[in-house]
């Protein structure tokens, strides 16, 4: 396969992924704050600060913070990168310059997907369509996922969309874990417990769509300690870091099955992070969440441009 | 059967009988080829072909099957209008025109052999000297070589119309990067979803065997001594009009789709770049112009092309499908000697016509025509996409001395030609809700490969859509049909 197209499914896997993380965020975060249980919690500058955090958008003074702006900023507007329309506009565009190898009903299927976000009204969105529009940005991503699944050849197309999508899935979960965390910290003053039994961590699950199997598995109110673990640990979750990282491991495998073994190749340095996860235990990862969610960030750009070096370098 | 009583679609259809009606006879019969479709499609209301007419322009957008337009400042996505009444063309008149494009393919081929090595025609005085040699198209670097298998123009888009005596004329052959043939097969299945019913009573032959037969093709002009060829289709990239149609052909012949800066020469070799490393390449099916594959040969300013390539070719070391240097022989100045072209290397009479051509580079010729401008279409040789054409009966006063000048400044640049009336067909028209006339052509698509040859059983309708309008071309406004070739 060319190098350059390589490159173009990886991240069409990556900016798909990223959509929908976005989309999910924004939703979780706005509906949950109207009825949040302190009024930190529920201040519109708090959540409005938390999504940009959450897109990387750095804000002097949130109490500054126009609804409308940051939510048309995060959804529709086409000059800001990480804006969830300009994600679905370079997936497209990836998908475009690879067609050749996709089906035509995966293709058709982002081909909608892209045209619905494209003459999706400004105004509605911000007045009342935040509900309609994130929701339904999750159903079409959902879509695309199984179209991938589906009806493309598990080959080395399907194991590059798949690399894509899981580093961009730990990314965004590690991500999304560091913005709630914060926002944890934030809010402590508002609680009579302390940070590990903040509101914050039920919102965290939802925004990774593991709530109720989290629930299931704890059957308990979700505290720092299990929604961590959870969300970085737990193999069977499907959103967990930790699977994640097994994901990319195995589709690494599939590309170049040969190149584990030599050292300076991202399949060995993939299998290594896996294994130091792997056998990690809540409690260390406590010591210093920080620390922790920084480290795996690092090393999560790290894969994406030893990736770069060793695969699409065209 | 009258049309206008026992069809309500057809109620209000307007048969102007100075046409030639693909579906009604001049006494507004329905032809017996339609007899049965219209007995179908009257089962429906106008209102259902309004909305088959919606559906269909939804699929087509929705699986992205869009061209670009550039008229405007910006680039805009565009779908290529979808006609619902499908052009049938009946199983002895398709063996003509099948037997007649391979026959042209098969003389162009030997004529560009003829003009790139002894010039046996033009010492002999048949066609002018000058007319190569004032081509833009000819191709010095081309002299003497021997392209891989003996072959040009691989593949050629043969545009034919129908005039008012009901036969078939050749209006022009395409033998640079005609395109257009995807839509062959989009038509197809778009008709299929809309109206599967009508395709129980009717024997038509496929439109998908396309793309193996040109794989098929490609993989017989191999370099010498390669088993099996790696062969590649090269794109100018996503912002192409036609980049819809290098993706199908890609994708259906799986064969890599590739841009110039996948590619590089080393050593007189090409290669791509793949996530394995380089990897070898033996025959390009080119879809850049001439003058754009190669930076070290031709324009400088390249940047679709690879540097080295030509250098390559001339090694023998890659085939390039089609052959460059082959818009000599689609000049549309060469295409007036047609006729003696076929007879000089085949020894055969045409099989198809040819419309009469007068040569504004020819004194008497251009005497005639600038008397006669407006009885007349006069055409640049050298553009395609039906930029540049005027309509004798369509021009003005003014306009028609305008045209006067611009001839005589560069005769050698223009030819004229009668007016000839295409064929009008029954056509969906969105603004009047009912089916109307409109002019129609047919493109053909033609293979040539060494020892084989293959002309797609269908080919491409083209329909004017406004009223009257003779230029079917897509980027002036056209649309098209689907075009059924039946068994027998």
């Amino acid at each position: 396969m060319l190098a350059r197209v390589a490159n173009d499914l990886f991240w069409m896997g990556r900016y798909i992924e990223r959509a929908e993380h976005t989309a999910r965020f924004v939703n979780v975060n706005y509906f949950s704050s109207l009825d949040a249980p302190n009024k930190l919690s529920q201040s519109r500058p708090f959540v409005l600060n938390s999504m940009y955090a959450m897109v990387n958008e750095r804000v002097e003074d949130e109490s500054e913070l126009i609804e409308e702006d940051v939510l048309f900023n995060i959804g529709l507007n086409p000059d800001k990168i990480y804006s969830i329309i300009s994600c679905i506009k370079i997936a497209r565009e990836n998908a475009n310059s690879s067609r050749d190898l996709i089906s035509t009903e995966f293709y058709e299927s982002i081909n909608k997907f892209y045209h619905y976000i494209m003459s999706y009204p400004k105004d509605t969105f911000v007045k009342n369509g935040l509900y309609d529009f994130t929701t339904t940005v999750s159903e079409h991503t959902a879509i695309l996922r199984a179209k991938i699944r589906s009806t493309l050849l598990h080959n080395e197309v399907y194991a590059l969309i798949m690399l894509g999508m899981n580093i961009e899935r730990a990314t965004q979960i590690t991500r999304i874990i560091k913005t709630k965390f914060d926002d944890a910290e934030r809010a402590i003053g508002g609680y009579t417990n302390p940070i590990k039994n903040s509101y914050e961590w039920t919102t965290l699950l939802k925004c990774a769509e593991s709530y109720d199997m989290m629930r299931r598995l704890y059957r308990k109110t979700p505290t720092q300690l299990t929604t961590l673990e959870f969300l970085i640990l737990n193999p069977d979750c499907p959103r967990s870091v930790m699977n994640s990282i097994n994901q990319t491991y195995t589709h690494i495998n599939q590309l170049d099955s040969l190149k584990l073994h030599s050292t300076n190749s991202s399949a060995f340095f993939i299998g290594k992070m896996r294994s130091e996860y792997e056998f990690k235990t809540i409690e260390e990862i406590q010591e210093s969440v920080k620390k922790f969610v920084e480290d795996t960030l690092n090393n999560l750009v790290k894969i994406s441009s030893k990736l770069e070096e060793e695969y699409f370098n065209y | 059967m009258k049309y206008n009583k026992s069809n309500p679609i057809f109620s209000s259809y307007q048969n102007n009988t100075n046409l030639f009606d693909e579906i009604f006879d001049k006494n507004e019969n329905v032809r017996p080829t339609y007899k049965k479709i219209l007995e179908l499609y009257s089962d429906h209301s106008i209102q259902d072909f309004a909305n088959l007419n919606e559906k269909a322009k939804a699929s087509f957008f929705n699986q992205g099957i869009t061209f670009q337009v550039y008229s405007d400042k910006k680039a805009q996505e565009k779908i290529f209008p979808f006609d619902l009444f499908p052009r049938i063309i009946e199983a002895k008149e398709w063996e003509t025109i099948e037997k007649g494009v391979i026959q042209r393919s098969k003389a162009l081929n030997l004529f560009l052999w003829d003009v790139y090595h002894k010039k046996n025609i033009i010492k002999e005085g048949i066609v002018p000297m000058d007319l190569i040699s004032t081509s833009g198209n000819y191709l010095r670097q081309m002299i003497d070589f021997n392209p891989p298998g003996g072959i040009y123009n691989h593949i050629s888009g043969t545009d034919l119309i129908k005039h008012s005596d009901g036969k078939y004329y050749v209006l022009e052959d395409n033998i640079r990067c005609p395109s257009g043939v995807s839509y062959v097969i989009c038509n197809r299945n778009a008709l299929k979803r809309a109206l599967f019913g009508v395709f129980n009573h009717y024997e038509i032959q496929t439109v998908t065997d396309y793309s193996e037969n040109l794989l098929e093709m490609l993989e017989s002009v191999k370099p010498k001594g390669v088993d099996s060829p790696t062969c590649v289709l090269i794109t100018p990239g996503v912002y192409n009009s036609a980049y819809y149609e290098h993706c199908y052909l890609a994708k259906t012949s799986g064969i890599e789709l590739v841009e110039g800066r996948d590619l590089f020469v080393e050593k007189d070799f090409v290669y791509m770049k793949t996530i394995n490393g380089p990897k070898r390449v033996d025959v390009i099916y080119r879809r850049i112009d001439d003058l754009f594959i190669d930076p070290m040969e031709f324009r400088k300013d390249s940047v679709l092309g690879v540097p080295g390539l030509f250098a390559a070719y001339k090694k023998g070391n890659v085939t390039l499908a089609n052959a460059p240097g082959t818009g000599v022989a689609d000049d549309k100045a060469i295409y007036t000697y047609m006729p003696q072209i076929i007879k000089y290397y085949l020894n055969e009479e045409p099989i198809l016509n040819n419309v009469h051509t007068y040569h504004c580079s020819n004194p008497d010729d251009l005497k005639y025509i600038l008397e006669n401008i407006a009885n007349l279409v006069i055409k640049p040789v050298d553009e395609a996409g039906g930029y540049g054409i005027s309509i004798g009966n369509r021009l003005t006063k003014e306009e028609i001395e305008k045209v006067k000048m611009v001839i005589k400044e560069n005769p050698r640049k223009y030819i004229a030609q009668p007016i000839m009336s295409l064929s009008v067909h029954a056509t969906y028209i969105d603004e009047t809700n009912s089916f109307e006339q409109r002019h129609v052509d047919l493109r053909t698509y033609t293979l040539l490969g060494q020892d084989k040859e293959f002309v797609l059983k269908g080919g491409l309708t083209r329909v004017a859509l406004q009223k009257g309008n003779l230029i079917v071309n897509s980027s002036q406004g056209g649309g098209s049909k689907d075009t059924w070739v039946l068994k027998k």
